[in-house]
């Protein structure tokens, strides 16, 4: 199975005339963009140096906001189509703004106002009108959308989903054969894959009648993106495996459990939302998110729980300090990382993980 | 019975420490020397110094644990483990109702709560600055022209306390300068800084806990007025070591011996 490099596949595919949008974290409605042939290359973490943004945001907000502007500001040629802002949280939303009105790029930019709050009423008839909202003003820019293309869409992500639910599944009862830094990245292809390319490289994965080779140890994370590579290598290294994630970039995007064939893209797109995993971006219930935490780890085995924090993350930090106490009251031992994106690993950190993934080892020694 | 003995090589920021001790645990010898710039090299001489002291040779050994940040430097180590782990298990050994145990390393600091057997339950580590390790106690006492043992002296710890807020070791050093710029008394300054250290140490005890006796170790534990301070603040008596430098590379000792015997079970059975 060959992952296609981020970059080198966006650039391929710019050149080849495709409409590609840059979609900022992290909740938005890809299929409504892709029944516009539209594709949506995410902005999590794109690499590089940061020059430009500090000028125009506070130190204090958070490095994927950072980051994202940095990108934004040097205009790269792989967008053509606009961005997208989702209101994720304040940053971001602000961001929207910030790009839209005071920096003033060349491309539109376009804002997502996701509700906050839990499945009802109201928040899911705000849903669907900023669903229809949305396609009108795509609808000025690329003309009148094709239902049977946003149904096509609409079974499209939902074949994506169904393989991920498996592959999910897989992972936290070993049958899978991929090491952590393989796991993530193919998780985290959806970023930048066209659908159908996506589809293609879940259905090759290979997914095993017997268990694998039981890890020293399993581990469960938690925040917004997985630990870097090197971490994820340095786990691999340990004999640690991650067998299930609460991260808003993998698991928290993919439905709770298997949704019906979609008929009416509409309601499917409203279910769908509704049905994801409870998340602090979305102002979700704590104690829906803690029960959610408790099942994965039940179904995995996770021995431990590593929180990978994106430094000044304002939703993630306010629900982190109760969750670690409410683990920490089940004696599940806790591990809490703080990243400011940074490629490397410290050696702190290394200690940090090497002393956590010591505490696990003793658990499951005799 | 062949004599067997175990080694702790404990290679941190601002030391290197070994330990030996035979099959019973007893130990045998122990060593401290500067790190410098080269923990490898520290590491290899250290190791010699106390097999001297010792009267051993290199072929008698039987297990070594390499931890510290430069663990992975020891080449002639058999096994390593984390400096959080041997802590725990060195305390342990010296005092076994331990429940917690503060290391003031030169680098870091850790809280850790280990159970009955010296097993780590749970720890916390300080951010990644200097601040409440040994290094911010090194470049106050150069800023203030004193030695670490002056910096420590008990005549500091009833006087006046001057205010140091910031926890940045950068920070707290220019508040330093501008406290002497002010003439403040060089003791006032001391004092703030032991203070500002145990401000620090205190909120990774509260994140974490106190469980048992505490025990700390690491250089700083010789420094009596941050003892005397912090045993204010925790409102209990401090377990201090006779070396409080050794008892990670005390740790890594036993965690050799430990896993030798575990190597045997096997045959045993």
């Amino acid at each position: 199975m060959i992952i296609p490099d981020r970059s080198e596949y966006l650039k391929a595919l710019a050149q080849s005339g495709q409409k590609i949008m840059g979609v900022l974290p992290a909740l938005y409605p890809r299929e409504i963009l892709w029944a516009f042939d539209i594709h949506a290359a995410e902005i999590w973490d794109p690499p590089g140096e940061l020059l430009h943004a500090n000028a125009h945001l506070q130190t204090t907000i958070c490095p994927i906001v950072k980051k994202s502007l940095e990108f934004i500001l040097k205009e790269p040629d792989i967008i053509n189509a606009g961005y997208l802002f989702p209101h994720t949280c304040d940053s971001l939303q602000n961001l929207g703004t910030q790009v839209k009105d005071l920096i003033g790029v060349s491309l539109p930019v376009y804002t997502f106002y996701n509700p906050k709050g839990s499945f009802n009423n109201t928040t899911t008839k705000y849903y669907q009108d900023i669903l229809k909202n949305f396609q009108s003003t795509l609808e000025a820019s690329y003309g009148p959308l094709d239902p049977e293309k946003l149904l096509a869409a609409c079974v499209l992500s939902h074949n994506i989903d169904s393989h991920l639910l498996a592959i999910q599944l897989a992972r936290m009862t070993d049958h899978l054969s991929l090491n952590n830094l393989e796991y993530f990245k193919l998780m985290r292809a959806q970023e930048y894959l066209l659908p159908t390319d996506y589809l293609s490289l879940l259905e090759q994965v290979d997914i095993l009648d017997q268990p694998s080779e039981t890890p020293r140890a399993r581990l469960m994370v938690s925040g917004i993106l997985p630990p870097t590579s090197e971490i994820l290598e340095f786990l691999d290294e340990l004999g640690v495996s991650i067998v299930a994630d609460d991260l808003l970039a993998v698991s928290r995007r993919i439905p709770k459990f298997p949704m019906d064939v979609p008929v009416s893209p509409l309601d499917y797109l409203t279910d769908r939302f509704f049905i994801l995993p409870s998340c602090s971006t979305r102002g979700g219930d704590l104690d829906e998110r803690l029960h959610h935490l408790s099942k994965l780890m039940n179904a995995s085995q996770a021995q431990g729980m590593l929180f990978n924090m994106v430094k000044f993350c304002e939703p993630e930090l306010f629900d982190h300090r109760l969750l670690v106490k409410t683990l920490r009251e089940k004696s599940i031992p806790v591990l809490t990382l703080e990243t400011e994106l940074e490629s490397h690993i410290s050696g702190q950190d290394k200690t940090r993980i090497e002393a956590f993934t010591e505490l696990l080892f003793e658990m499951v020694s005799p | 019975m062949v004599d067997l003995y175990f080694v702790g090589v404990d290679v941190g920021s601002l030391s290197t420490d070994v330990s030996i001790i035979d099959h019973s645990g007893k130990v045998l010898s122990e060593i401290v020397i500067p790190t410098g710039v080269n923990g490898s090299e520290a590491a290899e001489e250290a190791f010699d110094s106390a097999l001297k002291l010792a009267d051993l040779s290199r072929e008698g050994i039987t297990a070594i644990t390499a931890t510290g940040y430069g663990r992975a430097s020891v080449t002639f180590a058999t096994g390593k483990t984390t400096e959080i782990s041997c802590h725990g298990v060195g305390a342990h050994q010296l005092f076994p109702r331990t429940g917690t145990v503060i290391d003031i390393g030169g680098q870091d600091s850790k809280v850790i709560q280990i159970d009955s057997r010296g097993r780590m339950l749970d720890f916390t580590m300080n951010d990644k600055c200097a601040a409440g390790t040994g290094r911010f106690l090194e470049v106050m006492a150069n800023r203030l022209e004193l030695d670490l043992d002056e910096l420590s002296s008990p005549a500091n710890i009833e006087g006046e306390s001057a205010p140091i807020s910031s926890t940045c070791t950068v920070f707290a050093e220019s508040e330093v300068i501008s406290l002497l710029a002010k003439n403040t008394p060089r003791e006032e300054i001391v004092h703030g800084l032991q203070r500002s250290i145990v401000n620090r140490i205190w909120s990774m005890v509260t994140s974490i806990g106190i469980e048992g006796e505490v025990t700390l170790t690491g250089g700083v534990a010789h420094n009596r007025g941050l003892v005397t301070l912090l045993e204010e603040k925790l409102g209990l008596t401090l377990n201090i070591p006779e070396n409080p430098q050794t008892v990670g590379a005390l740790g890594g000792a036993h965690i050799a011996r430990r896993a030798y015997q575990r190597s045997l079970e096997p045959a045993t059975n």
